[in-house]
């Protein structure tokens, strides 16, 4: 455990935030909506690493976005780690099977995990193809967001944030 | 890492209570949930062993409602706290925003309290970031119990980077409010001096900013300094600076991986977890696939009503079956692969003992997290 190294890298790390703007998650919206309707699945979640949900599409489950994302996080981040000690660079996918749901992990770039749950409606080999194909676009918009330079005039959050944060949380913990 | 979403209007964060074993981390979670208002909450959830130790993580996501026009949420999760669960440990840290430190204040755990301290950061140091330097609150937990030490020598013991400390006796839910208000408050102090600071700038360091504490931290100022980091604000900033250097391959055959001996059979890492472990299906295990059955650990998920002191009841409700033997499995019971369709082989893998019986706690961490959050879909979805 001494000569481990970092689990991820410092520069990514020092960064502290991502930000997504609403002009990349129309594209993201679109593959998503896309890829459910030729693969037949019922729903797809993009969830970023850290367990936050970025968008999702399809049917609504009864569960709560946050906790699958959370949950979803944790598998593929421990599933990470586990790559690591056998000298994989990462599994860049993963399938858990049911007796009537499935769901299929999939890396997007570095950042995201295309979460995909289907049924016996479609097969999983139908949801790899297309989940590939989607994978590829939308790690494309991601790589092609990141390359823009910085954006001026982009969405902003108001300079009233902070005065705001007081206040919400006394009225939440009353 | 704090993901601000224009496009869906939402800031989230990961707030992460941290402390030594039965400190009383999952105590403060089930209490912020229980003081929570329903349309703020959603469930609890917590990944623990039959004797209510957390395995892998509690989470809840915490509503704030619109502040300036994001919805604001946060990601509450709990680290297990035993010191052989350092790599599981570590994975919930990852991304964190903001630590709750839960000490307990009993004498007796002093070492255990200052071991847990050293071991966050080195974690944090390894996923290159500074104590020192991360918005940090201290909780003085177990005030009512007999041998605790004064608050003046925890402060002293503990709190070398003066951060801001509340006392608190979680089990009754006092000084839990608190400590989550400041650190909530500097977090998201952060998040909009920073952007208010400007345009796109070079990644920095993380500075907690100056922010006025929602009650004064016991026999002490906030010593935080006022240093607002410039932002890298401005574009999608995705890990930039982590370039792919791996060409995307082509997606060869499903290829299965093989486990090591152990893990289709009961053994030591897993027993140590405290839980029991059962051997795949013969089949599977004679086709060589990764297969493992059925969760060992709890997957609960606290419903609204029940909230914290329904703990035991709720727990058990959702304890997992004995499948083991022959029984057949329940419905909520499925098999689980684990199949690498891409991804190729290098380095001579599992060279020592350690290293194998830390791959299968790993495998086990993955099928307890698969288990979750199949179990999470099947009953909810
Ligand atoms: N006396 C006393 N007991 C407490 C207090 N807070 C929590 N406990 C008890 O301490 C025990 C452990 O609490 P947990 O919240 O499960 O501890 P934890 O930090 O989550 O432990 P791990 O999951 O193993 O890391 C429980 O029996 C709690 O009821 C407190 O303020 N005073
Ligand atoms: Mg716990």
């Amino acid at each position: 455990m001494t000569q481990r190294s970092p689990v991820v890298s410092d520069a990514a790390l020092r960064q502290g935030r991502v930000v997504y703007y609403e002009e990349h998650m129309a594209q993201v919206d679109r593959v998503l909506a896309e890829f459910l309707r030729r693969s037949g699945a019922r729903s797809a979640y993009l969830i970023d690493k850290d367990g936050h949900l970025i968008t999702k599409a399809g049917e609504a489950g009864d569960f709560h976005p946050d906790t699958i994302s959370a949950l979803v996080a944790g598998a593929f981040a421990a599933t990470k780690e586990m790559a690591r000690l056998l000298g994989e660079r990462e599994f860049s996918a993963l399938f858990h099977q049911g007796e009537r749901d499935n769901i299929q992990l999939s890396l997007v770039g570095n950042r995201a995990i295309l979460t995909v749950l289907f049924d016996d409606s479609t097969t999983l080999g139908m949801v790899r193809l297309y989940v590939s194909e989607a994978v590829s676009r939308l790690a494309g918009i991601f790589e092609r967001a990141a390359a823009q330079p910085g954006r001026e005039g982009a969405a902003q959050i108001d300079p009233s944030y902070g005065d705001s944060v007081q206040r919400t949380l006394d009225n939440l913990f009353k | 890492m704090v993901q601000i979403n224009f496009a869906r209007k939402e800031i989230n964060c990961k707030l992460v209570y941290y402390g030594p074993g039965l400190s009383g981390k999952t105590t403060n979670l089930e209490m912020v949930h229980q003081r929570t208002p329903e349309q703020n909450k959603g469930e609890l959830t917590s990944i623990s062993t039959d004797g209510d130790r957390t395995l892998f993580f509690d989470f809840m996501p915490l509503d704030l409602g619109e502040i300036a026009g994001m919805k604001t949420k946060f990601h509450l999760y709990t680290v297990p706290g035993q010191v052989y669960y350092n790599s599981t440990r570590k994975l919930v840290l990852l991304g964190a925003d903001g630590i709750i430190f839960v000490a307990d204040s009993s004498r007796a755990k002093l070492a255990e309290n200052l071991e847990s301290l050293d071991n966050l950061r080195e974690n944090l140091a390894e996923m290159g970031k500074d104590l020192s330097k991360f918005p940090l609150v201290l909780q003085w937990n177990k005030r009512d119990v007999a041998d605790a030490m004064p608050v003046t020598e925890l402060n002293e013991r503990l709190n070398a980077f003066e951060a801001p400390s509340f006392e608190a006796v979680a089990s009754r839910g006092e000084g839990v409010i608190q400590t989550l208000k400041e650190l909530s408050a500097r977090v998201l102090a952060r998040i909009s001096s920073t952007e208010q600071a400007g345009l796109a700038a070079p990644p920095v360091e993380e500075r907690p900013a100056a922010v006025e504490p929602v009650e004064k931290p016991h026999a002490r100022e906030a010593a935080v300094q006022a240093q607002v980091a410039p932002p890298p604000v401005g574009g999608f900033q995705i890990e930039r600076n982590e370039v792919q250097s791996e060409p995307r391959r082509r997606e060869p055959e499903p290829r299965t991986l093989p486990l090591p001996a152990q893990s289709r059979v009961a053994s030591n890492p897993l027993e140590e977890m405290g839980v029991a472990a059962c051997a795949g299906p013969s089949a599977a295990a004679a086709s060589g696939q990764a297969s493992l059955v059925a969760a060992p650990a709890q997957v609960a998920t606290l419903e609204r009503p029940r909230a914290a002191q329904a703990r035991p009841a709720a727990r058990a409700e959702a304890r997992a079956p004995a499948h083991c033997h022959g029984v057949p499995p329940p419905a909520e019971s499925y098999r689980r692969e684990v199949r690498v369709i891409s991804g190729r082989r290098h380095g001579a893998p599992m060279r020592t003992d350690s290293d194998r019986s830390l791959v299968v706690g790993l495998i086990f961490g993955v099928a307890v997290a698969a288990a979750a959050v199949f179990a999470y879909t099947r009953f909810f979805g």
